[in-house]
């Protein structure tokens, strides 16, 4: 079994441990793939399907799930991949109701990297209906607030809570675009660690201050 | 008194029941008993048999008697009916088939166009056979391909057949079912799964519905010859709490089998045990996904599993190799085990293999369900069976696939339908749902129709098919209703190609399929909606009049 495995990413030869995911690789040699679901310390899920890579001859793959090959070549920008990730990201920004000026999270805000990384045209995102009705605030934690409409639903909160604090005081509820993050009110076994918090890629978990 | 021996079936399938086939039978069983006719006249409930438009049907056994089909069958009939096998009785014309286009009327079951073009081999039993009564299914043949299977074969030489048989998966995707086999076969360890895929959630397809209520054991009968194949020795049969006849019916068959050593730890003392377990889905439709199915058995949420990921054939049910084939596919091992996968492999087309089988719904004359050879032409099956376009409207399109898949026009009629050329038309196979329109169909609310299925339907764990369904829905929520504008065609374009690439499973893949083959084949639809102002099949309200009246789906968004 061999350690390490070379490969070439944007006709760049780069070798790293066996096993690494496509996405790993690229960010550990300073190259950006757009993501938001995925986080080094948790499992990837392959959800958010923004890190879509073109491997070989044109085969399309999510490179957070996608162990690195010896001798494989990847392209993470082509007219392919333009093509189908834009209107995703199009589609995630009509769908966040916020301004970033008042948003804590902004400038740290993992959405914001993927806008300026795509230079994102707000007259495309114009095209697509903005939602009418805004969700309610969910407050019912002591120690942070939720807001669904800037929820991407990448899920690394549960996760977190899942796999890292072991409490698995969260969960999705719901279908379909009515899918949010429950927290479960007074009946929560939440334990204050925000981990998850931290965690949050965009501004939709944020601490009170108590 | 009756010299000769009649048997009489009443189909108790759930749209014959909802037609009050349950009266209909107490009134014969109460009639024959007020005239002491009990000796002559033998009485049974059978499954659907498909005619699901003309019911509820009495028929007299075509097999042992005249066949006389009666339809829409009232309780005032009954005593008609019975008459008419008294000395000197005459058929009971007025309940007689008839040919839509001449009004002649066709008294036989097996002369009426519907029946003729069938080929029935899934629905072989159903509407011959009681559903409650194995010995029904046994005096059939039913259970010798277990014998069979158990005593002459290994599970080598069954999975060779199933391969031979070239039979793909029925649930839609149509993956060869023996190469499935294999692969669970091969997978290590003793504890494997086998499961039935029952979840059918399309609008508009019944067939899996039909098959479990009507003849259950063939289903049991497949599921068990797989476990012996693959070896495992639990099976799960996922079907839809929505469907309370199906498991009724299921239950029964199961506590049968098991009772004549069919089912349990040593079958027909082979030494071989397998037993069957009913779960019931809580209406999901995505639970139809194999890896959601799974996790919903597990107890968590359905969401399907991204690619790659290891196979359910290897890494299944709690982490154990498991074989997941749906209703149909089980439904045809037994006849391949006994009749073998040459006569099977000797319908269909070079690449499918067998029949297909439909729901045929919508603008059409005969609805119901039918079963005809793969390859069967498009055209055969609207026109033929089905008996084509009612009240001389003329047709417009077919949806086959259910909600994921596509809108096929008539100029693609004589298309023969199987796996591949569906596809290549921008549809698919889908469970089988085929629903039939006319030109009073407007095909951009078609499209919005199933776009509004699939977005309310969607896991919510990727953001394509989350988000982008019901931004593809609200595009088209906005032609339909006078707000469409000039740039929607490409931005539906856009988004049905970034939702079809990038979603995470199949229901995302697979949902702007409506949209796709509506702008493919019916773009000046759209373009009327968006750049005049108008529904050209007078069905969109707000474009038809500006009169305020009561819009047909007033009410719709809060269900």
């Amino acid at each position: 079994m061999m350690d390490k495995v070379s490969f070439t990413i944007d006709g760049l030869e780069v070798v790293v441990d066996n096993g690494t995911s496509v996405l790993e690789a690229a960010l550990r040699n300073n190259i950006y793939i757009p993501h938001l679901c995925y986080h080094p310390d948790l499992e990837a899920r392959g959800a958010c399907r923004l890190c879509i890579v073109e491997i070989g001859g044109g085969e399309l793959v999510t490179s957070c799930r996608m162990p690195v090959e010896s001798g494989m070549v990847v392209k993470t920008k082509s007219p392919k991949i333009e093509k189908i990730i834009r209107p995703v990201v199009e589609l995630l920004i009509a769908d966040h109701h916020a301004s970033c000026a008042s948003c804590p999270s902004s400038s740290h805000c993992e959405l914001q990297k993927l806008m300026a990384h795509l230079r994102i045209d707000r007259r495309r995102v114009r095209r697509l209906r903005l939602p009418k009705v805004k969700a309610p605030l969910d407050t019912t934690n002591p120690c942070f607030d939720y807001d669904p409409n800037k929820c991407v639903l990448c899920g690394i909160c549960l996760q977190t809570c899942e796999s890292i604090h072991r409490v698995s005081a969260l969960y999705y509820v719901g279908r379909g675009y009515t899918t949010r993050i429950a927290f479960y009110g007074d009946k929560s076994r939440c334990e204050s660690c925000r981990e998850c918090v931290t965690r949050c890629p965009v501004g939709a978990l944020i601490s009170r201050k108590t | 008194m009756i010299k000769k021996q009649y048997s009489l079936t009443v189909c108790q399938g759930t749209g014959c029941i909802s037609g009050g086939a349950e009266d209909i039978f107490s009134s014969l069983e109460d009639e024959i008993d007020r005239l002491n006719l009990g000796e002559g006249i033998r009485i049974k409930r059978t499954g659907c048999h498909g005619f699901c438009q003309r019911g509820p049907l009495v028929v007299v056994d075509p097999e042992t008697s005249s066949g006389l089909f009666y339809s829409k069958v009232a309780p005032g009939d009954v005593s008609d009916i019975i008459q008419s096998f008294l000395p000197g009785g005459k058929p009971v014309e007025r309940l007689f088939y008839r040919d839509p286009a001449s009004s002649k009327p066709i008294p036989n079951y097996h002369d009426i166009p519907f029946y003729r073009k069938q080929e029935r081999i899934v629905l072989r039993n159903c509407g011959h056979i009681d559903p409650e009564d194995i010995d029904d299914y046994l005096a059939t043949g039913g259970y010798q391909a277990l014998r069979k299977a158990l005593f002459e074969m290994t599970p080598e030489q069954i999975i060779a057949e199933v391969k031979q048989s070239g039979l793909r998966g029925l649930g839609g995707a149509g993956f060869p079912a023996g190469r499935k086999w294999e692969a669970t076969f091969r997978a290590g360890g003793n504890e494997k799964y086998v499961i039935c895929n029952a979840d059918e959630g399309d609008p508009g397809a019944f067939q899996d519905r039909s098959v479990l209520e009507a003849d259950p054991h063939s289903v049991l009968e497949g599921m068990v010859i797989a476990g012996y194949a693959v070896g495992a020795r639990r099976g799960f049969i996922y079907v839809r709490a929505e469907y309370p006849l199906a498991v009724k019916r299921l239950r029964i068959a199961i506590t049968q089998a098991r009772d004549k050593g069919f089912l349990g730890r040593d079958i027909l003392g082979s030494g071989f045990g397998f037993d069957i377990e009913i779960f019931r889905g809580a209406g999901a439709f995505v639970c139809g996904e194999s890896t959601a199915l799974v996790l919903s058995i597990e107890g968590k949420r359905g969401m399907p599993k991204p690619l790659p990921r290891p196979r359910t054939a290897e890494v299944g049910l709690w982490g154990k190799p498991t074989l997941l084939n749906n209703v149909k596919t089980f439904a045809n091992i037994p006849l391949i085990i006994v009749r073998g996968s040459e006569w099977f492999a000797s319908r269909g087309t070079e690449t499918s293999k067998g029949t297909a089988i439909f729901s045929l719904t919508g603008k059409v004359a005969n609805c119901g369900l039918i079963e005809v050879p793969m390859g069967t032409r498009l055209r055969e099956i609207i026109f033929d069976i089905g008996g084509g376009v009612p009240g001389g409207k003329a047709f417009k399109a077919v949806q086959t696939g259910g909600p994921s898949g596509g809108c096929i026009p008539a100029s693609l009629l004589d298309m023969p339908v199987d796996f591949d050329s569906l596809t290549a038309a921008g549809s698919m196979m889908g469970s089988g749902g085929m629903v039939v329109m006319d030109e009073d169909t407007c095909m951009v609310d078609v499209a919005r129709y199933f776009l509004d299925f699939t977005q309310r339907e969607s896991c919510g764990q990727c953001i394509p098919c989350r988000v982008g369904t019901k931004q593809m829905f609200s595009v088209l929520d906005d032609i339909t209703t006078g707000q469409g504008r000039p740039e929607d065609i490409d931005l539906l374009l856009e988004l049905g190609e970034s939702v079809a690439g990038t979603s995470l499973c199949a229901l995302g893949q697979t949902a702007p399929n409506p949209v796709l083959t509506t702008i493919r084949y019916f773009r000046d639809e759209y373009e009327a909606h968006i750049h005049e102002k108008r529904c050209p099949a007078g069905v969109c309200q707000a474009l038809v009049s500006k009169t305020p009246s009561l819009s047909k789906r007033e009410g719709e968004g809060d269900k």
